[in-house]
């Protein structure tokens, strides 16, 4: 796989992306700002819901053995894996073991994480996509570019072409509404005729073991209720204690995603079918996977682990808003995805990332659950310095900056010639090429500097 | 050593008390609502762009049939209906009707007894249950639901009903939709894209 920056340089050079990054991520913050006013005190609302993932957090191991008492006693399954493959692994056997040769999926980004729909292929068994835009990233063969919306690089007429080119009886009309319905079509009986439904968890309940998902679309339930095993993946931190906690946390999870006061669904399941009950499956797993969360509440991360996946932070970062999902390379995009994807790759694969931000402290401040994002992408940045990850150009570069720096005559030497030099560059205000950072001017143009530097015109205003 | 073992051996700490977690749910931040009309609160969220649910009110059970036909004309459907088998439901009287109580897969409609109303947010409380299968309330294109007024709750905290959890508590607040191309909203994504409501004022 390329690099950060040649992704992102194939990112900014595509102007279709950038509008259908726009469109979608320019209405959710719109929405969310509506829904956040209408709200009385969303501001304490975040506190609350930071304190109760930090209270669990604190409490993880408790409250996970509470869960698994729990779901276990109503009949569900409780599985454990440490590691993404662990997590494939057991979710694989028990679809062998049920015999499934095709699986309805409910869009869960832990399944991405763990690679589940690699896994699935590997061992043969058909996966159906059921969210409809992980159904057109599936046509598509790529990865979700967002974590709620993850065919928002696709325009329409991208989408248009993939269903006239996949499905079996497309649309003839060219809108979206059709589109949709194509899709309807096509995924209805696939999702009927499934030998398996696998979801996430958005929350697990520790009191009751019930698992609870959201969607707009229906489709959890229409994968998770038709067949006969029902596989739950979702990662540790997921838990709550109490139904009551789980609702605060659903206000904060809409109005931030997409800024509805609530999802059009939202279900808690609780094991499988009972005596008597007219549908729902035999079985019910529940797959409950780590793969680094233990580590990160160790290693000075535990506040990620706070985090309830609603893409707001990256709905409104500038550098997201430029480059899109993609362009991040792992399976988290955005600002939480800069401070995850280091944990699954490892610091030296991803340690780019942490410098794509502006520390504008957008993502922070619309975070439902208070997560210093750019204090934590500080830390992976002094981090990968202080395991000598930066290239030799950076350090050298950074040692000499700190060398004058630390000398003021001569800086102010320096930043007084380079501010003379950089004006006779620069035309109506504006400089649009500058030797040595060719990268950066070759997307943006920079602002001529002022006539004379900081310190020198505040020694010329205490003079007078 | 497990997955399990390897988990839990990093997870060691003290277990939370119950004091602690309750402290977190006290005076919650949560839309305002008039405890004092939470039926026209109620109304005022369904019919809300983002849920656009109709609704219709009966004084009685008797007449019901009534209702749902009047509705389903009224969108040029026939008196076809998927009916669980809720006892309040059947002891009504419903000639002119062709019902079964298994939804097809191109189901045209659907009635269902909602456990609850929550006037917060405009949701509909279902609880699966011998009578109660969920399936058709997700496959149908037409959701009609009976909703006792009484049964309107101010606050989502006053969804759960108390007892054992049935296998699925759910919450439906709108209908199937869609923002997944360009974030243009399409109704009818994978399930119902019409949701009509009999208030039962009874």
């Amino acid at each position: 796989m390329s690099g950060f920056k040649d992704r992102a340089d194939l990112a900014l050079a595509d102007r279709i992306l950038k509008v259908a990054v726009e469109r979608t991520a320019g209405t959710a913050e719109a929405k969310r700002a509506v829904a956040v006013d209408a709200f009385p005190d969303f501001e304490a609302a975040r506190d609350r819901a930071a304190a109760i993932k930090d209270h669990v957090v604190a409490h993880l191991g408790a409250y996970l053995e509470q869960f698994e008492a729990s779901a276990t006693a109503a009949g569900a399954k409780v599985h454990w894996a440490s590691t993404a493959d662990e997590a494939c692994r057991i979710v694989i056997d028990i679809c062998k073991a049920a015999g499934a040769k095709s699986v309805a999926r409910s869009k869960s980004m832990l399944g991405e994480e763990i690679g589940l729909p690699h896994a699935l292929a590997e061992a043969g068994i058909g996966r159906v996509e059921t969210d409809l835009a992980e159904h057109i990233i599936q046509l598509a063969d790529e990865r979700p570019s967002h974590i709620i919306w993850p065919a928002m690089h696709k325009t329409r007429e991208q989408v248009s072409a993939l269903f006239k080119a996949k499905h079996r009886s497309p649309h003839a009309e060219e809108t979206i509404a059709a589109m949709a319905e194509s899709a309807r079509r096509e995924l209805r009986t696939q999702m009927l005729g499934a030998d398996v439904g696998i979801s996430g968890a958005n929350f697990l309940i520790a009191d009751t073991g019930a698992v609870c998902t959201v969607t707009n679309e229906g489709n959890a339930e229409l994968s998770l209720v038709p067949p006969r095993v029902h596989i739950v993946t979702a990662g540790i931190e997921k838990i709550v204690p109490s139904m009551p906690h789980a609702i605060h946390m659903l206000r904060m999870l809409a109005r931030s995603a997409t800024g509805a006061a609530l999802t059009q669904y939202t279900t808690f399941y609780t094991g499988p079918k009972r005596a008597g009950d007219r549908d729902g499956p035999e079985e019910m797993h529940i797959v409950l996977v780590d793969n680094g969360r233990t580590k990160m509440r160790e290693e000075g991360l535990a506040e990620m682990l706070r985090c309830i996946r609603c893409g707001a932070c990256m709905n409104h970062c500038v550098v997201f808003r430029q480059i899109g999902g993609h362009a991040y390379g792992g399976t988290y995009p955005g600002p939480m995805g800069a401070v995850l994807t280091p944990v699954f790759d490892g610091l030296k694969e991803s340690r780019e990332l942490a410098n794509a931000c502006t520390l504008n402290g957008k993502c922070q401040e619309v975070c439902p659950v208070r997560i210093p994002l750019p204090t934590l992408l500080r830390g992976w940045r002094e981090k990968s310095w202080r395991e000598g990850l930066e290239p030799t150009s950076m350090r050298a570069g950074l040692s000499l900056w700190a060398w004058v720096a630390t000398r003021p005559r001569l800086y102010r030497l320096g930043t007084g010639m380079a501010v003379r030099a950089m004006r006779m560059l620069g035309r109506k205000g504006w400089i649009d090429k500058l030797p040595l950072v060719g990268g950066w001017t070759r997307y943006r143009d920079m602002p001529k500097p002022a006539a004379r530097t900081f310190m020198a015109q505040y020694k010329k205003e205490r003079r007078s | 050593m497990s997955a399990r073992d390897t988990i839990f051996a990093r997870l060691k700490g003290d277990a939370p008390s119950k004091a602690e977690a309750d402290a977190l749910l006290i005076a919650p931040e949560r839309p305002r609502v008039d405890e004092a009309a939470l039926e026209a609160e109620f109304l005022a969220r369904l019919a809300l762009p983002s849920i656009s649910a109709t609704h219709d009110v009966i004084d009685d059970m008797a007449q019901l049939p009534a209702a749902v036909a009047r509705y389903l004309e009224s969108q040029n459907e026939a008196l076809t209906l998927c009916m669980p088998p809720d006892p309040r439901l059947v002891a009504c009287d419903w000639q002119g009707f062709t019902l079964h109580d298994r939804a097809a897969p191109d189901e045209a409609a659907a009635i269902a007894v909602a456990r609850r109303g929550i006037a917060e947010s405009g949701s509909l409380i279902f609880e699966t249950g011998p009578t109660a299968p969920m399936l058709p309330n997700f496959l149908a294109l037409h959701h009609i639901v009976l909703l006792r007024v009484d049964d309107i709750m101010p606050y989502l905290e006053d969804a759960p009903l108390p007892g054992v959890q049935p296998r699925a508590h759910y919450w439906i607040t709108g209908v199937s939709g869609t923002t997944d191309i360009e974030g243009t909203y399409v109704r009818g994504a994978h399930g119902p894209r019409f949701l009509h409501v009999l208030l039962l004022r009874q």
